[in-house]
């Protein structure tokens, strides 16, 4: 039978292919595995597929028995005891890091600036008060005593020379004159 | 120990084993990769659906396998298999008759994703369902590369045989 000569009655190429596996994958019905044991009846082609198949699919099986090296094995049944002092490791970490963190909160608490009370602030207002009087004090003393002195001096001024009154300036001019 | 966990490798281990040592042909590298991929489902245990190990633990371990092969020079991906593999392997049965020699070397010569499908579907009996999870493969997709698959091997096991 040539490849031509498989077209089924509806003139379509049935798809063996797909048909061979189906039935390695046990997945052919009842009617579609004697459609295709009748094609492989007439084609030897396609039976030598089929064997071919049945064949591989054998090969296959044996291959699946593959068991893992005695290292390897040994080395999966260690994973948990190696992997342990890891988790507890991360844990210590985790406690740590969770124990610090109200010791952080309270930190930054007490980093915060504090906000005076009301009794604080009319303190602090009452002893401003009290500088800028000792200030106002201060400022009309050295007003009188520098009017008193300029006062003076001004006076001098009229009959004498002004800077004999003042120590610098008398002193310079005592000294030009020697 | 978790009971879980031994249950898991003593039923996947060789799975995980064969597939590594299709994908890299190299039993130590293998051996790595296998290692690995048991630590993250350690790791993971407890976020992974039991009733999903298997095709999470393959998954896991094909892609640890494709990231070797990727940082492997390319000229090392063409080393025959029968040059590495001088330890008494695990495939002794297989290799004692012809067809078992042929199939290691033939399916260990498929490209990618037809190896691992091969290695999946025929040799671990995975359903088409699990395969396609384990290769983010559609279901229409898994069935056409293993056909493909499969004729290719096909056609090798033709070439050889009178």
């Amino acid at each position: 039978m040539t490849h031509d000569e498989r077209k089924d009655s509806s003139g379509q190429l049935p798809d063996w292919e797909s048909r061979v596996n189906a039935l390695l994958d046990g997945e052919l019905d009842e009617a579609s595995t004697e459609a295709l044991k009748l094609a492989a009846s007439k084609d030897h082609e396609l039976a030598r597929a089929i064997i071919e198949a049945y064949e591989l699919q054998r090969g296959m099986d044996h291959l699946g028995r593959e068991t893992a090296p005695a290292s390897l094995r040994k080395k999966l049944q260690q994973i948990p005891r190696a992997q342990k002092p890891l988790l507890r490791q991360r844990r210590w970490v985790m406690a740590t890091a969770m124990a610090c963190v109200p010791l952080l909160v309270i930190a930054v608490m007490l980093m915060q600036p504090r906000q005076p009370s009301a009794a604080e602030v009319e303190q602090a207002r009452q002893d401003v008060t009290l500088a800028f009087s000792y200030i106002d004090k201060v400022g009309f003393r050295t007003g009188d005593y520098l009017q008193n002195v300029l006062g003076a001096e001004l006076r001098h001024g009229v009959t004498d020379n002004i800077s004999r009154h003042f120590p610098y300036t008398e002193q310079s001019r005592e000294e030009e004159n020697s | 120990m978790s009971r879980r966990y031994r249950q898991w490798v003593k039923e996947y281990q060789n799975q995980a084993w064969t597939l590594a040592r299709y994908l890299l042909k190299d039993p130590s590298e293998a051996e790595d990769a296998c290692q690995e991929a048991f630590v993250k489902l350690w790791r993971h245990q407890d976020s992974i659906d039991p009733d999903k190990v298997r095709p999470w633990l393959m998954k896991v371990t094909r892609n640890g396998c494709l990231d070797r092969l990727r940082r492997r020079h390319p000229t090392e991906e063409l080393k025959d298999w029968r040059q590495e593999d001088e330890s008494p392997g695990p495939m002794k049965t297989a290799e004692q008759n012809e067809i078992g020699q042929w199939l290691k070397r033939s399916v260990s010569g498929l490209k990618e994703p037809y190896r691992s499908l091969v290695i999946l579907r025929d040799i671990h009996q995975h359903s088409y369902d699990e395969v396609a999870v384990v290769l983010e493969l559609s279901l229409s997709q898994v069935k056409v590369y293993l056909h493909r698959a499969r004729k290719q091997l096909r056609e090798q096991l033709a070439e050889v045989r009178p």
